[in-house]
């Protein structure tokens, strides 16, 4: 390998007979003026100067080729491999044409590929391309991770990446970007399994209901699981919020994460929030009120002059004294507001507190808050203010030398689909929450993991406190444009977005001044949405039609005239709420497939 | 546009219109194949391209060497110039290599003095004496089955006379064929036969143009023996679908191969092409020194100063 042609301090074309470059690659440059330089390939081209480009030159006459083959010449053999070689560092002068190139040591490029203490690293995956430079690295390096390449399982023999979690606290905020199918979610499931090996304490909102650690791998040769680094909670089920500790702030922010409150909705709480309030106080008081907004003055107090019970008497004096006190209150807000309100408590939000979250969190374990989309939203924007608020109330008071609050330590927030948590161009009741700690989390080791398939549909703020990013295959040109706008990936590398394989991704790191080409690892632990639904539907066919099976056996054979009854048997044992139509349909399909037999008859079909 | 001098268009005019007249009187492709049959000159005959198991007996035999050379001057006029020759013999086996032979002189620095057109055909026979060296180390080292050379074997004969004997004698003896392959056939012989029977204006005629869309592609005239260039048989070939055919020479000694050869020169000619073996192509491409080569180095073996010394006014024209 030498250089060849024109060269720059930045950039040099590489030559090769019998070596073909492989992007991202690592190559010495030995210069004879200014010492040894290191450059990574950006491009990779073959070309044989025996078969051109030009079509009617007639050497793509491929018989002629072959018959050359036979001969024992391969016009192939004669290739030339030119690799676009850019300098990590510029030099100071033009690299020398003709000097020697070389593939490095791994001594000679650590400082480029390893950053930080190996303990402290987030074992990310590989360093694409770098096996012979992997081969020289000491043995405790050498296939540390599983990768996963078309269908086998095998030990890296790459250099490992590591993410050095030290550097958060430069760096904070990670941002993984990807479409569908592109290794995204398995890449934010390996971080979320490093988060966890380290005992890093974490939050995770999944709205996939995808993110458990509880099964390993299959086919991994070590297995590995987390069942007890991680805890799962279900909004509404295990966790929720206490109505009682809610500012008014969080309580508008709340009801208006079901759905935007008006200006007049807003003031309204503003006047029928009460400190002290519970979810029971709070929402009578709502109910009684539209109550005498309905009614009207005039008729409550007609019926206040009539004859009734106590009790009954009772109500009509709170329904006058609660139209005198809100009388500038339109009936519609307020029905509003209870609408809200009532979707929030069927949710069972109101019924459960965060105290396990925080608990889970204390332990340095990961705490993954599963929900539909838009309860997530409601209930992250409390959950996440009011831990991040816990932290930075311990850590504010430590500044100022009051050793006053309850400890809370540093933590990770990690969410897919973060675009549906901060917006770019609308609402979101998360998103100012997230803006916040996006823009101050690293003072008080707050860090955010965010992963989308929509970068571009991202809040802005957001996506530019996001140091590192993690950008696996991307084929929307929008999506690649902000990308480029945001990170310090280079054109040619951008270009190769599009066709990344799933699980490969480049890695753009303040850290590293540069971007590396990474393969994600293979997870330890696997989704629980494996199972193809082509799969389940078969699976679940089976079943159902063996259970039929055995429960119509003893009535068989059946015939028309015992079929009604065999209908209702069949549907007290099984449960099952069979017609005489339905179950000849089923009875069908069990013939159709071997497992039951079928005579015609003058009397109708009998099934044995 | 510039305003072009009449004279010079009438007179132009004129030598266009009597070439299209002596291309218009050409008589038609059967016709002339009819003549050609009738007089003895030749046969014509379809070839076939080899399949694969024979060409694997030819490589078993020893495989096949191609040789070509190359000449490039630099610098100013005759005298003031650097010639640089390269003949070049590659055998298809890849692992085997390949053998060069170069050689560099001036008219300014030999011993014997000449006049240009001597210096010309010096360089022509020296050229002649390469490639043949060249095919005699190839042929004691790979001892191959068939010899390509580039160009008719008469040229040899005639500029490298004791080379090509040496050279004629060992692959008579070891039974390595030797072809040459034409590309620009010059040769008359067939209109010299047809004298009486062509229009006037279409004699003399190269054999080429005699030719030229006569033959099928693949299709070869195989020039009775004895009727031109002495101890040699001829054929000429449509090797692609170039209406120019290409001639195969091969000694007379082994006439016997002159069929085998053709199959194999139209096997390994891309039928899209210009006619030319892709072996050949291959070696031409190699043994090539380029414009680029030769300033290389001139430059870096004999200095700016001088490569300003020769380079001729002619080349510093701006217009």
């Amino acid at each position: 390998m030498q250089v060849v042609g024109l060269t720059t301090p930045q950039e040099v074309y590489v030559a090769s007979k019998d070596r073909k470059f492989r992007i991202n690659e690592l190559l010495v440059l030995e210069d004879p003026y200014q010492g040894n330089l290191i450059g990574e390939v950006v491009e990779s081209n073959s070309y044989n100067r025996f078969i051109p480009l030009s079509i009617g030159s007639g050497i793509h006459d491929a018989d002629v080729i072959e018959s050359l083959k036979h001969l024992g010449y391969s016009i192939s053999e004669d290739e030339i491999n030119i690799a676009k070689v850019k300098l990590l560092t510029e030099a100071n002068f033009p690299v020398v044409t003709g000097c020697p190139v070389r593939l490095p040591t791994f001594d000679e490029v650590r400082g480029y590929l390893l950053k930080g203490k190996r303990e402290d690293g987030f074992l990310l995956g590989e360093i694409k391309n770098t096996e012979e430079t992997a081969a020289t690295m000491e043995d405790e390096l050498k296939g540390l991770c599983e990768m996963y390449s078309r269908g086998k399982i095998y030990k890296t023999r790459n250099v490992p990446f590591f993410l050095d979690l030290r550097s958060f606290q430069q760096y904070p905020h990670i941002g993984v970007f990807g479409g569908s199918g592109s290794g995204k979610s398995f890449g934010l499931r390996v971080i979320m399994e490093e988060v966890m090996k380290h005992r890093f304490p974490a939050l995770m909102l999944d709205p996939h209901y995808e993110m458990e650690f509880s099964e390993s791998q299959d086919n991994t040769m070590e297995k590995k699981d987390f069942k007890d680094d991680f805890r799962k909670f279900q909004i509404g089920e295990h966790i929720g919020v206490e109505f009682l500790h809610l500012s008014r702030g969080d309580l508008l922010a709340l009801l208006s994460a079901v759905s935007p409150l008006t200006e007049a909705m807003a003031s309204a709480i503003a006047e029928l929030h009460l400190r002290g309030d519970t979810y029971l106080s709070f929402s009578n008081r709502l109910e009684l009120l539209i109550e005498a907004l309905e009614m009207g003055r005039p008729r409550v107090e007609q019926a206040l002059r009539q004859d009734m019970e106590p009790m009954e008497k009772e109500k009509y004096k709170k329904l006058r004294q609660l139209l005198e006190e809100y009388q500038n209150i339109p009936l519609p807000s307020v029905q509003g507001i209870a609408w809200r309100l009532r979707r929030l408590h069927n949710s069972g939000l109101f019924s459960r507190d965060i105290k396990l979250v925080k608990e889970a969190m204390m332990q340095g374990k990961l705490a993954v808050v599963q929900g539909p989309i838009w309860l997530l939203q409601v209930f992250s924007t409390y959950l996440l203010s009011n831990v991040y608020r816990q932290r930075r109330d311990y850590k504010d008071g430590e500044l100022k030398g009051e050793a006053s609050g309850e400890y809370f330590p540093p933590f990770i927030i990690a969410t897919d689909e973060a675009h549906n948590f901060a917006p770019k161009g609308r609402d979101a009741a998360t998103k100012d929450i997230i803006t916040e700690i996006a823009q101050e989390g690293r003072k008080y080791g707050v860090f955010l993991v965010l992963a989308t398939q929509r970068p571009t549909l991202l809040d802005e703020t957001v996506t530019a406190q996001l140091n590192t990013k993690v950008i696996f295959r991307t084929v929307r040109a929008s999506d690649i444009a902000t990308i480029t706008e945001e990170t310090d990936i280079k054109t040619e590398e951008a270009r190769r977005l599009p066709y990344l394989p799933s699980g490969d991704a480049f890695m753009s790191s303040p850290l590293f001044g540069r971007t590396v080409a990474i393969r994600v690892r293979f997870p330890h632990t696997r989704s629980p949405h494996t199972q193809n639904p082509l799969d389940e539907i078969q699976i679940h066919r089976e079943t159902t039609e063996d259970k039929l099976l055995e429960s119509i056996k003893p009535h068989l054979p059946i015939y028309a005239a015992n079929f009604a009854r065999a209908v209702e048997e069949i549907n007290r044992d099984t449960g099952e709420n069979y017609q005489v139509r339905t179950l000849k349909a089923a009875l069908d399909t069990l013939v159709e497939k071997g497992k039951l037999k079928k005579q015609t008859s003058p009397l109708g079909d009998i099934f044995l | 546009m510039l305003e072009l001098n009449m004279d010079l268009k009438n007179k132009f005019e004129e030598a266009a219109k009597a070439m299209q007249l002596r291309l218009r009187q050409k008589p038609s492709t059967q016709v002339l194949r009819n003549m050609i049959l009738e007089k003895g000159i030749g046969s014509f005959n379809q070839c076939e391209r080899l399949n694969y198991q024979e060409l694997s007996n030819i490589v078993e035999k020893g495989g096949i060497v191609g040789v070509d050379g190359s000449t490039n001057n630099t610098g100013g006029p005759y005298p003031y110039l650097l010639t640089l020759q390269q003949a070049l013999a590659k055998v298809c086996n890849q692992e085997k290599g390949h053998v060069t032979i170069t050689d560099a002189f001036s008219p300014l620095t030999m011993i014997a003095s000449m006049g240009e057109e001597e210096y010309r055909e010096f360089v022509k026979e020296n050229l002649a004496c390469l490639e043949v060296k060249a095919a005699i180390a190839a042929f004691e080292q790979y001892s191959p089955r068939v010899i390509l050379l580039d160009g008719s074997l008469v040229r040899y004969k005639i500029e490298a006379a004791p080379l090509w004997e040496k050279l004629k004698n060992r692959a008579l003896s070891q039974n390595t064929i030797l072809v040459g392959i034409v590309e620009g056939i010059s040769t008359g012989v067939i209109s010299e036969c047809l004298k009486d029977r062509l229009p006037k204006s279409g004699y003399p005629a190269s054999d080429w143009e005699i030719l030229f869309g006569l033959l099928q592609v693949g299709e070869m005239l195989e020039i009775a023996p004895g009727l031109f260039k002495e101890g040699f048989r001829t054929c000429f070939l449509r090797s692609s679908v170039d209406p120019k055919p290409i001639g195969i020479d091969l000694p007379e000694e082994q006439q016997v191969y002159l069929t085998e050869v053709a199959n194999l020169v139209f096997t390994l000619t891309p039928r899209d092409g210009r006619g030319i073996p892709l072996w050949l192509d291959i070696i031409d491409k190699n043994v090539r020194i380029s414009d680029t080569i030769m300033e290389g180095l001139l430059s870096t073996y004999m200095g700016e100063e001088y490569v300003e010394f020769l380079k001729p006014k002619r080349q510093k024209r701006e217009m």
